[in-house]
């Protein structure tokens, strides 16, 4: 058993700086495992504090996670995620809010990142971000009645309220642009979402994003139907295709609010796994590129590399996606002497597969030229709006979490953390591309150093009222959940970010004066998954609305 | 390497899709497919039904007819075979079975006999449930255990109140 102080890594060096600068105006402070910090200020302070956090401590912006802690305290919590990078430390901001008109300074003028994760708590919650730019809605969808706030613990999830006839959403843009709508359905999109590209002539000059169309209500239901042994499956179904980041990342949170020590064997089984997940979503995005640039024979061959992976991960876990495999404490199925050859010899040969695939597809001068300058995404704007993944990779910005913050077996072994610095399309594909030799050097690793022992904690008890959080890098970057237990074997608050939720913001900037027909493989090259950022609310958009509009009104400038 | 090089490998590789469904595809072992209930074997316990995430499974306690039904909905399954891990009499099989599509929604049923209460006479447990539990206990915890939890707390707090002489 872990103390609950435990000091490493950075967490000096991050207390010394918080000393130096914040002493003043922090009230609490708390160390909830390995490199993670919980600090409490009081919320006039919040500003000042995030100032000094982005500029002093070179904090990125993670998320905010909103909690309905009226039951605990009588009040509402707002907890600001920052990921002090160099210090090896996420760091929790949190402000206690009045449990009656709840209101915060919003912090959107000085992380871009956070426009999203403030009206979420906005919406979700009810509270009041003053001085927020956009007072638009952003998940709840129009017609939902006003001051209905379904995270607040009063709201029963079953509950479908009344949707009434009002319009909320009106699209920001200037009069001389037009507005071309590209979805919810569109061929080039693989899940409904909503892009408004404005456009001059042939160039892009602006976006406008609707999305949440696909909510489905997760966080609600893990707070209220589900134990914490069945959170999980529901948590792989957060994402068609990384699925077991999510699982991985619930069970850590909450193996990290119980402080359980998972058996070595079981991280190693789990990294394995997540990064063959990883292979087969990078090599799947690599033929999404291709199809989407028109490339349909580098799309079937990067494809056809992707299926003795799928078949792989079959064998191992019993399915081709929603591998069922983790637990609290643990996994459910090891991995045999006959499996761990099986994975040696299928990395030779897909590696051997990849190279040849890799030299043709750079022989082809018409997708390298599509490529190669558009869709920029310069580093100072990659901060700002705390990109993740091979998005920021791709911007010279060095961030990987399994460097970062550790996590399973990561610890044990060696790995390079590719970046460029052209901050274009070409970039995140050289990202992926290099990433792919990455995981299978790493796995070669796990598999030669797989320990034994037993896979699964025993007696992995879940105390009442303790918070934890993880994060973990997925195919498309930094997934993070955090976990407040509650009682009767239930999570209290789950909070999911998923890494497209920092990505799609920062559209707007990639997709700033670049050519119309550049557009979809820039808003591909965030390798954009949707139903992960959309997780938390069922609702019917077309029950109780009252009036349509028409595609051709939509595109002529339609307002309500 | 030339943009012919791509003609180059597909030569070598060939086709490699399948003619699904005519002809087969083998799924691994362990493979997660249709879960297998066997009747003779299950104790209605409801292990299974406390850890099915989707509520697949669930249980219907009829305590006027006298039995207990476990209800298995293929529609709602998520083929996790968490079910089989946790049954105490592996009665629940997981199958390679995974062409599973039908119109309509499929529900297997077990149905289990209620046994009465020897003192108040009401339904209060599964027989086999019982039974189970009784062989691994020893003969001092098995006194009582063909009365209901009602009957048995009546019964140990009047053997209470008599042994304190409170009310002699």
């Amino acid at each position: 058993m872990r103390s609950n102080i435990i000091l490493g890594r950075g967490d000096l060096e991050v207390i010394e700086m918080l000393n130096k600068y914040l002493i003043d105006k922090i009230v609490g402070i708390r160390n909830v495992g390995d490199g993670k910090l919980i600090i409490d200020v009081k919320p006039n302070n919040l500003v000042d504090v995030v100032n000094v956090v982005t500029d002093k401590l070179g904090g990125i912006f993670v998320t905010i996670v909103g909690n309905d802690a009226r039951s605990i305290d009588n009040s509402f919590h707002n907890i600001y995620v920052f990921s002090l990078d160099s210090l090896k430390t996420y760091l929790l901001i949190r402000v206690k809010l009045d449990p009656e008109s709840p209101k915060i300074n919003s912090i959107t003028h000085i992380v871009k990142g956070a426009d999203w994760g403030e009206r979420e708590v906005r919406d979700l919650l009810g509270i009041n971000m003053v001085n927020h730019p956009d007072p638009r809605r952003l998940i709840l969808p129009d017609g939902w009645p006003e001051g209905i706030n379904p995270l607040k613990k009063e709201f029963a999830h079953s509950i479908r309220p009344e949707l009434n006839n009002s319009e909320c959403y009106v699209p920001l843009r200037s009069d001389d642009v037009v507005a071309l709508p590209y979805g919810p359905y569109h061929p080039l999109l693989h899940e409904p979402e909503y892009f408004e590209l404005h456009i001059k002539g042939e160039t892009v000059v602006g976006v406008e994003y609707r999305g949440f169309h696909v909510h489905r209500g997760i966080e609600k239901l893990g707070e209220s139907r589900l134990t914490y042994n069945q959170v999980p499956f529901v948590a792989e179904r957060i994402c068609g295709i990384c699925g077991f980041v999510h699982n991985v990342c619930y069970c850590q949170a909450i193996e990290n609010a119980a402080k359980i020590e998972v058996p070595e064997r079981a991280h190693y089984i789990r990294s394995i796994i997540l990064e063959i997940e990883r292979l087969h979503s990078h090599l799947l995005w690599l033929g999404v590129a291709c199809h989407i640039l028109g490339f349909d024979t580098g799309f079937m061959h990067a494809w056809r590399i992707r299926e003795p992976i799928m078949n792989l991960a079959e064998a191992l876990t019993g399915n081709r996606k929603n591998y069922g495999l983790n637990l609290v404490g643990g996994v459910r199925r090891d991995i045999n002497k006959d499996s761990s050859a099986r994975i040696s010899k299928l990395l030779k040969d897909i590696k051997h597969e990849y190279d040849r695939f890799i030299s043709s597809l750079t022989a082809v001068k018409e997708v390298i030229r599509r490529l190669e300058g558009s869709g920029l995404l310069p580093k100072p704007e990659a901060i700002s709006y705390g990109v993740v993944g091979p998005v920021a990779r791709g911007s010279a910005l060095k961030r990987d979490v399994r460097v970062d913050h550790p996590y399973a077996a990561y610890k044990d072994v060696s790995f390079k953390v590719p970046t460029y610095s052209e901050c274009d399309n070409m970039s995140r594909l050289m990202v992926r591309v290099d990433e792919v030799y990455e995981s299978i050097s790493i796995i070669e690793q796990l598999i030669d150093r797989l320990p034994g022992g037993s896979i699964l904690a025993e007696n992995a008890e879940v105390p009442e009222y303790r918070e934890g959080f993880s994060g973990i890098e997925a195919p498309r970057g930094e997934d993070f959940h955090y976990v407040l237990t509650g009682r009767f074997s239930k999570v209290y608050r789950w909070r999911v970010r998923a890494p497209t939720y920092n990505n799609i913001p920062a559209l707007k900037v990639m997709l700033h004066e670049v050519p119309l027909s550049d557009a979809p493989l820039t808003i591909a090259s965030i390798d954009p998954c949707f139903s992960c950022t959309d997780r938390l609310l069922v609702f019917d958009v077309d029950k109780g609305k009252k009036f349509k509009v028409s595609y051709k009104a939509l595109a002529s400038g339609w307002k309500p | 390497m030339s943009r012919l090089s791509w003609i180059k490998t597909a030569l070598e590789v060939g086709v490699v899709t399948k003619k699904y469904p005519f002809e087969r595809v083998e799924v691994p072992d362990g493979f997660r497919g249709l879960p297998i209930f066997d009747s003779g074997k299950c104790i209605g316990c409801t292990a299974c039904a406390n850890v099915c995430t989707p509520d697949a499974i669930k249980v219907v306690n009829d305590f006027t007819n006298g039995f207990r039904r476990i209800e298995y909905r293929l529609g709602k399954c998520i083929f996790c075979g968490r079910c089989a891990d946790v049954c105490p009499v592996s009665a629940i099989t997981i199958t390679k079975e995974f062409e599973l599509a039908y119109t309509g929604d499929v529900i297997n049923a077990i149905e289990i006999k209620f046994i009465k209460c020897v003192q108040c006479g009401q339904y209060y447990t599964v027989s086999r449930h019982l039974k189970h539990v009784s062989s691994k206990l020893n003969d001092e915890a098995l006194e009582g255990v063909d009365i209901c939890p009602d009957c048995r707390r009546r019964s140990n707090i009047n053997s209470l109140i008599h042994a304190s002489g409170v009310f002699r």
